[in-house]
């Protein structure tokens, strides 16, 4: 409690709040400008909390991570085209229920359910988050290194379509950190001679370079639609139905609550996030429905489960990356940057190491939603006018804003070199077709495990430890079955083989359960087996339903 | 015959990529104390790096030999033409090079100058060069770099880089 009580002193004061209300409005802004990402408007926060202390950087970092998740609902509602992919099935009845007459309810609809969405979400970081943590403490450097090599593997899922591609930009991630000073010897490694490369690459010009220059240049791409407006909107003049709507969301109790927990269920899961979860939780809000006929046309559920789902699902992001220390997605990988560069590495013992600073983006998650729920009207008269400028106005403004961003880190040219080279990359690799998720979790975690893997190297250099120690052996298997995600996904509901995947990754998982010993993990132990056993026993009566060839 | 396609090209850069690393790798020095040798893990995930992209070499070659010698095949299969991709990406080029000769020039004019510089030749490469948007462009230049430096000067007390002549 008193945690909570110093965290609450370190949010609450002037400086932050006012921090975090130009965060959430500019998030709220790139939120609601299609094209425009939250990573991005995350990424490029990021100059800007170098002169901040760790709490505020990330406190301003969430307000531009809840403003862009709650930003989405304006366009989408208002114009039909979803601000950001976490939106996307907002517009299936946000739109039509606005252009049948009432956008001003609609947007309250999304803006009170994207409220109690991201509420509930921080009430559950807040009670689960540091009782996952206590099990980090129990974790070795084989542990360590194993949590971080299935982080690794996360990869796989995130490569979308081309597994192969996502895999090998993985991969160049992880030399991209390898090159320059290393931290165990100091040695330096792919130098080439070059004193500039001999120093590394700095991380955030690698980010910036890859993620926010490399989509500004596919955003000019076209000479056509770079001259354009961001959107054709008008002139609107929309009075948000608050009282209307927040009793609207309120009787839907259900749908609301069922919709923020597969929201915070998808944001723990790592690589899935909000653009998963609010698709999932129409889906489901549908099936749930004694109406499901109603959705599409501008039905009030249809726009409370999407949006719910969104905002809870940031909640599940950081409850991975405060408990676990691993990004889940490119957001969270931004905002543990951000902590490295305030010298905070989390790690499974981080809330119990720095419980001030863990409670703070806690209790910052927590504000950040009210913020943006008053904020949403101030900053919806923002994006009427910010819709009227063009595309190449932002973009040559932002790349300027890039370069002297960057430069802010270390006072050095070279990392304006380096995000003019990771620009070229990361355009490239763009429009190679390769994912740049996955490099960016490369960059970020690679000389992570290199330190955890030379820790437990030092104390014995008997690799079957990594097998022998419950929680080793547990990343191991998750990270196996982590590998073979993609064509799980690929395959599920069309091959026979998907059948067996959970139950034997529950009867996999169920071996360091028992290793682990005491009482209730025992107990989860034999639990899992009953699942994997009863799974098995219902696929091997499926699988004759599928075609030979699976 | 396979026809070369994009994703062959650049599968075959990736792999030289990786034999240069790991000929690199070879000279990291050894300081002889740690368990874990400097070049160790980078050589560990050479070694799956280049087993990725042998994967990936063969999958675009086997498509492509499928798809026989006209088409090419795969997602990657476009024609490599110089003309027709200078033209589709002019504009990225364009602001590349704008970008490589700013950070040239910067030790000479500046963050302020040279910023103001670079936001007027990108806005004016890509929204066009007539009068009118010309003075448009030179005063969105004028006012937004000026208040970016403005702000990191003055409100994060970042010193930005000062040249020879401004």
């Amino acid at each position: 409690m008193e945690n909570i009580i110093a965290a609450i002193g370190e949010i609450a004061t002037f400086q932050t709040i006012a921090l975090m209300i130009i965060g959430a409005v500019a998030g709220l802004i790139a939120g609601a400008i299609p094209g425009f990402t939250i990573a991005m408007a995350i990424v490029l926060t990021l100059p800007f909390t170098f002169s901040m202390s760790a709490s505020q950087g990330v406190a301003t970092m969430i307000g531009v991570f809840v403003g862009g998740l709650s930003g989405g609902l304006m366009s989408g509602i208002l114009i039909g085209i979803p601000g950001t992919p976490s939106s996307v099935a907002t517009t299936f009845d946000g739109f039509p229920l606005a252009r049948g007459g009432e956008p001003g309810y609609a947007l309250g609809l999304g803006v009170w359910s994207s409220f109690f969405g991201g509420v509930i979400s921080a009430i559950l970081l807040i009670a689960v988050a540091p009782q996952l943590a206590r099990i980090g403490l129990e974790f070795q450097p084989w542990d360590y290194f194993m949590l971080v090599f299935f982080a690794l593997t996360i990869t796989a899922s995130l490569a979308g379509d081309s597994l192969i591609k996502g895999l090998i930009a993985g991969g160049i991630g992880l030399v991209i950190a390898t090159v320059g000073e290393e931290d165990i010897n100091g040695v330096s490694r792919f130098d080439f001679g070059s004193d500039y490369l001999s120093e590394g690459f700095a991380f955030l010009p690698v980010l910036i370079g890859l993620f926010a220059f490399s989509q500004l240049m596919s955003d000019v791409r076209d000479p056509n639609s770079a001259r354009q407006s961001l959107t054709h909107m008008g002139n609107v003049n929309i009075r948000i139905e608050h009282r209307k709507a927040v009793t609207a969301v309120l009787r839907r109790w259900g749908n609301l609550l069922r919709s923020s927990f597969i929201g915070v269920f998808t944001g723990i899961l790592p690589a899935a996030g909000s653009t998963i979860s609010n698709i999932l939780a129409y889906d489901q809000a549908k099936k749930a429905s004694k109406t499901p006929e109603k959705f599409g046309t501008g039905y009030e559920d249809g726009i409370v489960a999407p949006e719910a789902a969104n905002n809870a699902t940031a909640g599940g992001s950081l409850i991975t990356m405060m408990a676990l220390g691993i990004p889940g997605d490119i957001i969270t990988a931004v905002m543990l940057g951000a902590l490295l560069i305030h010298d905070v590495v989390p790690s499974p013992s981080f809330i119990g190491e720095s419980p001030v600073l863990a409670y703070s983006i806690f209790v910052a998650f927590f504000f950040a939603n009210f913020l943006v729920l008053g904020l949403q009207s101030v900053a919806l008269r923002l994006f009427v006018l910010v819709t009227k400028v063009r595309m190449y106005v932002l973009a040559a403004i932002i790349l300027a804003y890039c370069g002297i961003g960057v430069f802010a880190l270390n006072n050095i040219v070279n990392d304006m070199w380096t995000l003019f080279i990771f620009g070229i990359v990361g355009y490239a690799m763009r429009s190679l077709g390769f994912p740049l998720a996955p490099i960016i979790l490369g960059v970020v975690l690679g000389p992570i495990a290199e330190k955890w893997l030379a820790r437990a190297l030092a104390i014995s250099t008997d690799p079957t430890l990594f097998f022998t120690h419950p929680w080793s052996l547990f990343f191991v298997i998750l990270s196996v079955f982590s590998m073979g995600f993609g064509l799980y996904q690929r395959d599920r509901g069309k091959k026979g083989w998907t059948l067996f995947y959970s139950p034997l990754l529950a009867l996999g998982l169920s071996v360091p359960m028992f290793m682990m010993g005491g009482i209730i993990r025992p107990f989860i132990g034999a639990a899992l087996i009953c699942f994997g056993v009863y799974g098995l026993h219902r696929a091997l009566k499926l699988k004759d339903n599928y075609p030979a060839s699976a | 015959m396979v026809r070369l396609n994009r994703d062959i090209v650049v599968a075959c850069v990736l792999l030289a990529l990786c034999g240069i690393f790991w000929w690199s790798s070879l000279s990291i020095r050894d300081p002889g104390y740690g368990t874990l040798a400097p070049a160790a893990w980078p050589q560990a995930v050479l070694v799956v790096l280049t087993g990725l992209c042998i994967v990936w070499f063969a999958q675009v070659v086997v498509a492509a030999v499928r798809a026989g010698p006209q088409v090419g095949g795969g997602e990657g299969a476009d024609k490599l033409d110089a003309i027709g991709f200078l033209r589709e990406y002019r504009n990225p080029i364009l602001c590349f090079i704008v970008y490589f000769v700013f950070l040239l020039v910067l030790p000479l004019v500046g963050a302020l100058a040279g910023g103001i510089a670079l936001v007027f030749v990108l806005l004016s490469i890509l929204g066009g060069w007539a009068p009118r948007q010309l003075a448009l462009h030179a005063a969105i230049a004028v006012l937004s770099m000026g208040a970016m430096w403005s702000l990191f000067t003055y409100g994060l007390r970042v010193i930005l880089p000062e040249g020879i002549l401004f």
